[in-house]
C-alpha cells in the first residue's frame, strides 16, 4: 500500500513538476539518418556517427515543484567528441512535435558550426548561433519560433545572482552576440537546450594494445539495445597502499560513483543489466592487472598448433591507416594464410541440393556469347546475304520488304572475375532463428555461391577471415581461382567455423592483392559480413572503421569493385562511409542470404 | 551551330590558353571532370572563339568504331559509304568532340589512335582510304572519372596520347558568377544557391553517389527566374534529382529548407 501510494505521488509530483509532452515527443532514432545527413551536409565532420548522449548533472537551481518532485537534476545536451555526435535520445518539451523537431534540427547545425572553445559557454554559444543564421538564413524563423518556446519553459530564479545570469541568458538567447560574459551566481545556470554543452567529456582513446572485450563476442548472448555512450574516463589504477586494510563492503554501495579498488575479486556472470550506469555521470574505467577468467577463457580459444588449421608461408606483412596521424603503417599487421587440416572432401549438402540445380539452370543463361547478329537495321557491316536477297527481291520486281540489311556484333561479355571475402569472426556464432547459426547460413551461402557461379563459367575465388590482434591475422583459404570447383573445396567450406575477430581492412588488402592480379574487365570484390570492424586492440570503433575504409578505397583505385553484403541490421550509421551509397546491401532476413547473393551477384554483374 | 554569339563561358583557370596552344600545336585534348561541371560548354565556346566547325559525339557502350568512321549505306541497287561524325571532322577540318568516351566500348577508342599521335590520319578500312587530317582538325574527349567508372576507365595507352585538362566545381565566387550569367538571378539567389549546393556536394560519396552540379543550379535558378517557387525549384531541380531514396530527399529538403526558410 505504501508503495502504491508513493508511486502514485512520484508520477503526479513528477507530472506535475516538468512540463513534458510525451506525445509530442520525437526520438533520435525517428531522426537518425536525417540527422547524419544534415550533420555532414552542414559542414561537420563526415566520419562521426550520431549517438544519443547519456544525461548530464547540471547543478542549477530548480523550481519548487521540481525540487519536492526530485526531478529535473539531470538533462540531456548534445555535444561533439572525436568519433560521435551526442544528441538527447528524446526531445519533449515543447508541446507541439515540429517544434521538437525542429529543436533537433537546430542543435544539429550548431554542432556542425565550427566554433572556438577556447570562449566561455555562452560567447561560444552566441558565436556559433550567429555563425548559423548567416550561413543559413532560412533557420532564422524556426530559431526565433524555438527561442519564444524555450523562454516560456525557463522559470524565473528569485536569488539576486541567480536572477542576473538567467537575465544574461535571455538577451543572449534573443540577442545574439549581445552578451559578453555570464554574470557570477551561486548555483550554475539553468541549462540552455538550445545550446551545446557547457563542459563537454573528452572521451579519451584506448591506450595502444590495451584490451577491449568485443561487446557482443558471447554467441548466444542477447544483442543489448541499449545504445548510449556512457560518458567514461579511463583512470590509472591506483596502488594498494595497504593490503591487509578491509574494506567494508556496503561501503561500495554508496560509493559507486567514486573510484575505488574494492578489495575484492572480480565477479563473473555480472548480470548484464547496466542501469546503475544510467544514474553515474561517468564511469571510470581502470584496466587492473588481473585477467577475468571470462577473458582467459576467450583469449585461450587459439587452438594449439596440432589441432589448428594448417598455415600457408610465413605469413604476409600488411600495412594498416591510422586515422588520426592520418598515416600509412607499413607491416603493421601479419596476415596468415591457412588451410582447413582435416576437412574431407564431400559433395553438396542434400538439403541444398534443390536450391543449387534452381540456380545453376538460372545461371547457364548467363553463359557468355559472342554473335555476329544478321539482318539488323543498324550495325557496323552490310549482311550481305539480306543485300543480295533484297536486291534480287527488288530486281525480279517483288515488293521490297522491310529487313535489316546490316550484321551487328553483338556481345555478352562476361569477361569477370569475382573473389568472395566471408566474415568468420566470432559474432558469426550467434543464432539467427531457432535452426541456424549465422556461421551456418555463410557455410550454406558460400555452397550455393559456388554452385552458381561454376554454372556461368565465371571465375571466381573464395576466402574467410578473422583475426586476433594486428599480428594474428587468420585468411582462411577455400579456393583460389586457379582451383576448380570440387569436393576437396566444399569439404574446405564445410570446415568453416567461427572465431576471433574482423581486422577487416588487413583481409580486404590482401584480397585485393589476390584479385588484382586476375585480368578480367570486371573484377568484383564481394564481402560478406555481420557487423563492424573491430578487434581486440585500438581496433574498434572509427579506428577500425577508417581502415577499413582506407582499404576499400585502395581496391577501388585498383579498379576492383568492392561490394558489401551485410545481415547487420544497425549497419546504416556506418555503411554508407565505408562503402558509399551504392556499395552495400544489408539482408535483413539473414535465412534468405544463401538465396539473395547468387541473385544478387547477377544483378551486379549484368 | 551559329558562329555569331560566344556561348557563355567563365573561365576557372588557364583552360582557355592550354586549348589555344593544343589547337595551334594539333595536339589532342582530354578533359576530365565531374558531371555538369562545364565541359561541353567549354568545349562550345572554345570551338566558336576559333570559329571551328563542332562535331559533338555523345558515346555510349553501344557506340562502335563503325558508328564514328561511317558506314555503307544502301540505295537503288548499289552501296553509298557514308562519313561518321570522325571522319566528317577530319575531311573538313574541325572539333570532333567525343563526350564520355569511356563509356564507349574499348575496341571504338583504338581508332582514335592514329589520329592522336603525330601521324594524323584516320585510316579506313572498309573503303581503303587513308585521310589526313588538315591543320584545322582537333580532337577532344571528355570523361567523369568518378569511382563508379573505375571499372571501365581509359585505357592507358588511349590516355596517354592526351594533353589532359581536370575540371573541377568553381569556387562559391565563380560560380554565383555562372548562375547570375547563365540565368540573369539576383546576387543574393546566386550566393543562397551555391551556398546549398556546397552543403550538398560534402555528402558525396557518403550519402549521395554524385555531388550537385553547376548545371542543376542553373536549372534550379531558371525555374525560379521564370516564377516558380523556390523551396519547390529545389526540390525538384536540385533533391529529386540527385537521390531516389525518399528519407534523404527528406533530409536534403531540410538542407533546402534552412536555405531558404519555411
Amino acid at each position: 500500500m505504501e508503495e502504491q501510494v508513493g508511486a502514485l505521488w512520484h508520477k503526479l509530483i513528477t507530472r506535475a513538476a516538468d512540463q513534458r509532452y510525451p506525445a509530442q515527443a520525437v526520438t533520435l532514432e525517428q531522426i537518425k539518418k536525417t540527422a547524419g545527413i544534415l550533420f555532414r551536409a552542414w559542414g561537420g565532420d563526415s566520419g562521426l556517427a550520431v549517438k544519443s548522449a547519456t544525461a548530464t548533472a547540471h547543478g542549477a537551481k530548480r523550481s519548487l515543484l521540481q525540487r519536492i518532485a526530485g526531478s529535473n537534476l539531470k538533462t540531456e545536451l548534445t555535444w561533439l567528441d572525436g568519433e560521435t555526435l551526442n544528441l538527447p535520445s528524446l526531445i519533449d518539451i515543447f508541446p507541439e512535435r515540429s517544434l521538437n523537431r525542429d529543436l533537433y534540427l537546430w542543435l544539429i547545425a550548431l554542432a556542425a558550426a565550427e566554433s572556438d572553445s577556447s570562449f566561455s559557454w555562452i560567447v561560444r554559444n552566441q558565436a556559433a548561433t550567429l555563425a548559423v543564421l548567416a550561413k543559413f538564413p532560412g533557420l532564422a524563423p524556426r530559431y526565433r519560433r524555438l527561442v519564444e518556446a524555450v523562454l516560456i519553459t525557463r522559470f524565473q530564479p528569485s536569488e539576486p545572482g541567480a536572477r542576473e545570469q538567467e537575465a544574461a541568458i535571455r538577451a543572449a538567447l534573443l540577442n545574439p552576440g549581445s552578451v559578453a560574459r555570464l554574470p557570477p551566481a551561486r548555483c550554475a545556470p539553468q541549462p540552455v537546450c538550445l545550446w551545446l554543452h557547457p563542459d563537454p567529456p573528452v572521451t579519451l582513446p584506448a591506450a595502444g594494445g590495451g584490451k577491449e572485450p568485443e561487446n557482443h563476442e558471447g554467441g548466444d548472448s542477447k544483442k543489448s539495445d541499449n545504445e548510449r555512450r556512457y560518458q567514461a574516463e579511463r583512470v590509472q589504477m591506483p596502488e594498494e597502499k595497504n593490503a591487509f586494510m578491509m574494506y567494508f563492503r556496503a561501503e561500495s554501495i554508496f560509493s559507486w560513483a567514486e573510484y575505488i579498488k574494492v578489495n575484492r575479486a572480480t565477479e563473473e556472470d555480472e548480470p548484464p543489466d547496466a542501469r546503475p550506469a544510467e544514474d553515474l555521470d561517468k564511469l571510470s574505467v581502470a584496466q587492473d592487472g588481473k585477467t577475468s577468467a571470462s577473458r582467459l577463457r576467450f583469449d585461450l580459444d587459439l587452438p594449439s598448433e596440432a589441432a589448428d588449421d594448417l598455415p600457408l608461408g610465413d605469413g604476409i606483412l600488411l600495412p594498416e591507416w591510422h586515422y588520426k596521424k592520418q598515416c600509412m603503417q607499413p607491416a603493421h599487421c601479419r596476415l596468415q594464410p591457412m588451410v582447413a587440416r582435416n576437412a574431407v572432401p564431400l559433395a553438396l549438402p542434400s538439403h541444398l541440393s534443390a536450391t543449387a540445380r534452381r540456380l545453376r539452370s538460372q545461371f547457364e543463361a548467363l553463359m557468355p556469347a559472342k554473335v555476329w547478329l544478321k539482318g539488323q537495321f543498324d550495325g557496323s557491316e552490310l549482311d550481305l546475304d539480306a543485300c543480295v536477297q533484297f536486291t534480287a527481291d527488288r530486281i525480279g520486281g517483288l515488293e521490297a520488304r522491310e529487313t535489316g540489311l546490316y550484321k551487328a556484333h553483338h556481345y555478352r561479355d562476361r569477361d569477370l572475375a569475382c573473389l568472395l571475402l566471408a566474415d568468420l569472426s566470432l559474432s558469426t556464432d550467434a543464432y539467427v532463428n531457432d535452426h541456424a547459426r549465422v556461421i551456418d547460413v555463410i557455410r550454406d551461402t558460400l555452397f550455393l555461391f559456388s554452385e552458381a557461379l561454376s554454372a556461368t563459367g565465371d571465375r571466381f575465388a573464395l576466402y574467410g577471415f578473422s583475426s586476433l590482434k594486428r599480428e594474428n591475422i587468420r585468411f582462411h583459404v577455400l579456393k583460389e581461382f586457379e582451383r576448380k570447383y570440387n569436393d576437396e573445396v566444399r569439404g574446405r567450406i564445410a570446415a568453416i567455423k567461427p572465431g576471433f575477430y574482423t581486422r577487416m581492412g588487413a583481409a580486404i588488402r590482401h584480397a585485393s592483392q589476390l584479385l588484382v592480379k586476375q585480368t578480367a574487365t570486371q573484377r568484383l570484390l564481394l564481402i560478406l559480413t555481420d557487423g563492424k570492424p573491430n578487434d581486440l586492440d585500438q581496433y574498434e570503433g572509427r579506428y577500425g572503421v577508417e581502415d577499413t575504409r582506407a582499404a576499400i578505397h585502395e581496391a577501388r583505385l585498383m579498379g576492383l569493385r568492392p561490394f558489401c553484403v551485410t545481415i547487420d541490421e544497425k549497419g546504416g550509421s556506418y555503411l554508407p562511409h565505408l562503402f558509399g551509397v551504392n556499395g552495400y546491401i544489408v539482408i535483413r532476413k539473414p535465412s534468405e542470404l544463401p538465396r539473395e547473393l547468387p541473385l544478387l551477384y547477377a544483378q551486379l554483374t549484368q | 551551330m551559329k558562329m555569331s554569339e560566344l556561348p557563355f563561358y567563365k573561365p576557372h583557370g588557364n583552360e582557355i590558353e592550354l586549348f589555344e596552344h593544343a589547337y595551334r600545336n594539333r595536339l589532342p585534348l582530354l578533359i576530365k571532370g565531374p558531371t555538369g561541371c562545364g565541359k561541353t560548354r567549354f568545349i562550345s565556346h572554345m570551338a566558336a572563339k576559333l570559329k571551328l566547325p563542332l562535331y559533338t559525339v555523345a558515346c555510349h557502350d553501344d557506340l562502335t568504331a563503325a558508328d564514328l568512321v561511317g558506314r555503307h549505306l544502301i540505295g537503288d541497287g548499289v552501296t553509298y559509304w557514308n562519313d561518321g561524325p570522325l571522319t566528317r571532322a577530319v575531311r573538313e577540318g574541325g572539333i570532333c568532340y567525343l563526350d564520355e568516351v569511356v563509356e564507349a566500348r574499348k575496341d571504338t577508342t583504338v581508332v582514335l589512335h592514329p589520329l592522336s599521335d603525330d601521324r594524323r590520319i584516320l585510316p579506313i578500312e572498309r573503303t581503303g582510304e587513308i585521310l589526313d587530317a588538315p591543320p584545322e582538325f582537333m580532337l577532344v574527349v571528355s570523361y567523369n572519372p568518378g569511382y563508379q567508372n573505375f571499372l571501365k576507365g581509359m585505357k592507358p595507352s588511349t590516355r596517354q596520347r592526351f594533353v589532359s585538362l581536370r575540371f573541377n566545381f568553381p569556387g562559391a565566387e565563380l560560380e554565383q558568377q555562372i548562375v547570375i550569367g547563365e540565368t540573369g538571378a539576383d546576387a543574393m539567389l546566386a550566393k543562397c544557391l551555391v551556398n546549398l549546393a556546397g552543403s550538398l556536394r560534402a555528402l558525396k560519396e557518403h550519402d549521395l553517389e554524385e555531388a550537385a552540379s553547376t548545371r542543376l543550379l542553373v536549372y534550379t535558378a531558371t525555374l525560379i527566374g521564370s516564377g516558380f517557387d523556390p523551396v519547390e525549384a529545389c526540390r525538384a531541380a536540385l533533391v529529386e534529382p540527385l537521390t531516389d531514396d525518399e528519407e534523404t530527399a527528406e533530409a536534403l529538403m531540410e538542407i533546402v529548407y534552412a536555405t531558404f526558410g519555411k
